[in-house]
């Protein structure tokens, strides 16, 4: 489980001081809302009040410095359920499209990210998408590296949307059913977003597309959630600790 | 999901359209209803075990369709005893009846595996039934005429192989082999004797030659020659013929082949061709004559079975009736019309061999009549079914006559039968054949059968002899047969105990409750993977059918038309007609269709379908004909109520 810590700077004058300064620059109206939010965030609701932004990115590659986010997908669960009035789904044109070319792997074509909107278009509404859910993802870490750098850039700070990662919530599933005496048989398959798809008979959507694999983690998010709920878990917390550590009620 | 364009950036309802547009009756909406429709649809998932609904608690928001998954409903009364209803999976949908009655849930649902759903709210779906026709119907299980010819033409097109050698005949037949018998006539002959030669002769043309010789062919006279040259016209018809044929007459060689002489036709327009064999004209080939060649044509069968002057010539032809058979269906004829032909054309050859064998051995010492039992007797015969027949002949004056008899019928009897089998009519198994001498019988014997069966009925010797009341006369003195009806129905109606029996074994008979996967379920929960298409299917209607027309006096034997006579009588309603003939009628078509595949691939013809290779809309019906048989069972069940 990733939850990313949250630094508000104290006050208005505080504020006011930052903004002077260049390298202080007040965060975006969108991220101090968003930072608001989370203020008090509490993790001991039951799962259906949550709602739940589930994501992927596709990136040019893995290179912190140098790699870019050129597509953004992502669906809204809603009450546990994939509410299909509100998705998201955008092409990033990067700002090295040469570099890009050269190591496009994706199904997207060079000619879909010259006439995509720019990041700094992209971003601010994908977190006006984003919101106040959770944000869920597969190996959700990585995803949220991208789009905090981004974030960064565009406007001005980090992202406070707290992180579920369904590649920890499928180690803690499989932890609970081969039970706790064989943690080390875990690694038998992959835990890809393919490779568990396929293990729990999901409905497979195309990869390397950022909105299919998003609803394919949606499916798989759906899944797991739902299969740790019966098993008894019912907040948000006993979903984390289940991730750690395994306590399923079955 | 599949989209093959790249370029297009997908919106989420994607998966929910291309699901729901290979699903009825979502498929008959245009796509950009779905598209809205996917757009307020949410996706669920149910692990295995999970209660969905409870029957008279749960409130219905939305409509459930199974994306992936499956469930079984059931019922359970206040003992905790359980009653499965139902067993649904991909595609089906879950809530339609509670959401259209404004009522609760109805059935209780449970998941029997991971189960992915769609949800569809209450409004939207209310609204489409509202709106949508095609919904209305399906939802309230009546089919449209649109959605029952959209199942025919899946079964045609999905299931009749294209093949090959098709039109073969063309290329194999040459016109020398299907010129007519040469008729020619003077040119100076008046045009009145000639058309009173072609009314002698039967034929639509003549070839007209030169007043000094004969074999010198001047041209050609035909029926629309005399239609709009002559009577039309007004035209004196003591003119010489020459004043209207139309001259000199195209030719073709005798060994050209059936597809260039039709080439030929086409390309000028001329129906009639002059055949010309070492410079002579021998005969006029017609576009009528080459059509027939093409060897689906029942017609062509039919007038071919009736000119075979040897019993061995019949083979080939009998062998010949799937052809015609497989041609029907093509061309969109329904099981009601195709079992008709069978038997119009069965009974043909069997026409043809008696009187043929009659030749061969002499007349028969007394009347008789050849039987015809089971599905020949009701006219519903599939492909090669079973041999089932008999003979009743007129009660002899006494014994020596009566000896005479048996001898000559027993003989007849097994010269027809092994002719028969050669034929491609297997031996029935179970010796219901005129050879077994005790279904060769005197009609007083016979009526002491029926006497026997009706009065004293054995449960398990009633088993074995319903299908003798379904007998019609195939062949012979049609009179003794009919008197033998007439006495049957006399008796049966009196006979309620009889007609007990018969309902019972009929409800004897389990309706299969679903198909779930590729699994035949029954109602014990029991899955199997094979689905027996006429005694689940189509047997249950046929008994039906029977056991009324007993019940009620009515002659017919053929199981639509007993419906009909019924339904005309007020004996049963029309929604029961509707349901039951539309229902038997499908049901008899996938029989066909599967008996026709079989004996295209070489198999010999069963009646054992495999769910598996039935797509949804064919489920989905055969669901509904199950439902159909227990509305069935239903009314027999409250006519002759259990103990």
């Amino acid at each position: 489980m990733v939850c990313w810590a949250v630094c508000i700077p104290p006050g208005d004058r505080m504020a006011s001081i930052l903004n002077k300064l260049p390298w202080f620059k007040a965060p975006h109206p969108l991220i101090a809302r968003n930072r608001e939010a989370f203020d008090r965030f509490d993790q001991s609701r039951p799962l259906d009040e949550y709602t739940f932004v589930v994501c992927d990115t596709e990136l040019t590659g893995l290179n912190r410095r140098r790699d870019e986010i050129i597509s953004i997908g992502a669906v809204m669960i809603r009450n546990l359920q994939i509410d299909l009035s509100t998705s998201f789904h955008s092409y990033i044109r990067p700002d090295n499209l040469e570099h890009t070319r050269a190591t496009l792997v994706h199904r997207i074509t060079p000619e879909q990210l010259e006439v995509a909107p720019p990041l700094n278009e992209v971003l601010p509404a994908f977190v006006e998408f984003l919101g106040t859910s959770l944000l869920v993802g597969h190996h959700v870490a990585l995803d949220m590296t991208f789009l905090n750098q981004a974030a960064k850039r565009v406007l001005g700070a980090t992202l406070a949307n707290p992180g579920v990662d369904t590649m920890r919530m499928a180690q803690g599933y499989r932890r609970v059913l081969l039970g706790q005496y064989h943690q080390q048989g875990e690694s038998q398959t992959g835990y890809s977003l393919e490779a568990l798809s396929r293990e729990y008979r999901l409905p497979l959507f195309r990869s390397h597309d950022a909105f299919e694999d998003a609803m394919q983690t949606a499916y798989l998010f759906l899944f797991l959630l739902k299969k740790f709920r019966k098993g008894g878990l019912l907040t948000l917390k006993d979903i984390y600790q289940a991730g750690r550590v395994g306590s399923l009620r079955y | 999901m599949s989209l093959e364009h790249d370029d297009v950036h997908r919106v989420a309802p994607d998966v929910v359209v291309s699901f729901l547009e290979a699903v009825l009756p979502f498929s008959t909406l245009e796509r950009t209803t779905l598209t809205e429709i996917a757009r307020h649809c949410r996706i669920d998932f149910f692990p295995k075990g999970t209660r969905l609904l409870t029957a008279g608690e749960t409130e219905l928001t939305h409509l459930f369709i199974i994306q992936q998954g499956g469930v079984k409903a059931f019922l359970e009364d206040d003992q905790g005893e359980v009653t499965l209803k139902d067993f649904r999976g991909e595609g089906a949908y879950i809530g339609a009846l509670g959401l259209i009655r404004g009522t609760r849930a109805n059935l209780n649902i449970e998941m029997v595996e991971d189960t992915f759903c769609f949800l569809l709210p209450r409004e939207i779906f209310l609204g489409l039934l509202k709106e949508q026709p095609a919904f209305t119907q399906y939802y309230l299980k009546s089919f449209s005429e649109k959605v029952v010819s959209t199942a025919y033409r899946e079964l045609r097109h999905h299931k009749v192989s294209r093949r090959n050698h098709e039109d073969l005949y063309l290329f194999t037949i040459r016109a020398g082999e299907v010129v007519k018998t040469l008729r020619k006539v003077p040119a100076d002959m008046t045009i009145q004797a000639a058309a009173a030669q072609m009314a002698r002769y039967r034929v639509g043309s003549l070839l007209i030659h030169s007043e000094q010789d004969p074999e010198e062919i001047q041209g050609i006279i035909t029926d629309r020659d005399l239609r709009s040259k002559v009577v039309a016209a007004g035209l004196d018809y003591t003119l010489p013929v020459r004043e209207i044929m139309v001259g000199p007459v195209q030719r073709v060689l005798s060994q050209t082949v059936c597809f260039d002489v039709l080439l030929k036709m086409m390309s000028t327009g001329i129906h009639h061709l002059a055949v010309e064999q070492g410079g002579r004209v021998i005969g006029v080939i017609t576009s009528h004559d080459v059509m027939l060649l093409q060897g689906h044509s029942p017609y062509y069968l039919f007038k071919e079975i009736r000119s075979q002057a040897s019993i061995v010539d019949l083979y080939p032809l009998a062998q010949k009736i799937p052809d015609v058979v497989r041609g029907l269906i093509k061309e969109g004829a329904k099981a009601g019309n195709i079992t008709q032909m069978i038997a119009i054309l069965n009974d043909h050859i069997l026409d043809r061999m008696l009187t043929l064998l009659e030749q061969e051995m002499g007349p028969p010492p007394l009347p008789y009549c050849w039987l015809l039992m089971g599905s020949e007797g009701r006219r519903e015969q599939t492909f090669k079914t079973d041999q089932d027949n008999a003979i009743v002949y007129a009660d002899p004056g006494n014994e020596a006559e009566g000896e005479v008899a048996a001898r000559y019928f027993k003989e007849f009897a097994d010269q027809a039968i092994n002719h028969l089998v050669n034929c491609g009519y297997p031996l029935c198994p179970g010796e219901i054949m005129a050879r077994n001498p005790r279904w060769c019988q005197p009609l007083a014997v016979w009526k002491s059968y029926f006497d026997h069966w009706i009065n004293a009925p054995e449960p398990e010797e009633l088993l074995h002899a319903t299908i003798f009341f379904d007998f019609r006369a195939g062949y012979g003195t049609v009179a003794l047969a009919e008197e033998l009806r007439d006495h049957l129905t006399v008796k049966a109606l009196r006979q309620e105990i009889f007609l007990l029996h018969l309902a019972r074994q009929c409800m004897g008979t389990r309706v299969p409750l679903s198909i779930f996967k590729n699994f035949i379920v029954g109602k014990d929960g029991k899955h199997k993977n094979r689905l027996d298409i006429k005694s689940q299917g189509v047997t249950p209607f046929t008994n039906f059918a029977r056991i009324l027309a007993l019940k009620h006096g009515i002659k017919e034997t053929n199981t639509l038309a007993r419906l009909k006579v019924l339904v005309d009588g007020g004996q049963i309603t029309d929604e029961i007609w509707t349901l039951a003939h539309e229902a038997y009628e499908l049901q008899m078509q996938q029989r066909l269709i599967h008996q026709l595949q079989q004996i295209e691939e070489g198999t010999h013809p069963d009646n054992y379908i495999d769910p598996a290779h039935l797509s949804e809309l064919e489920r989905r019906m055969l669901k509904d004909a199950f439902a159909v048989i227990e509305r069935l069972y239903g009314l027999l069940g409250s006519m002759y109520p259990a103990g």
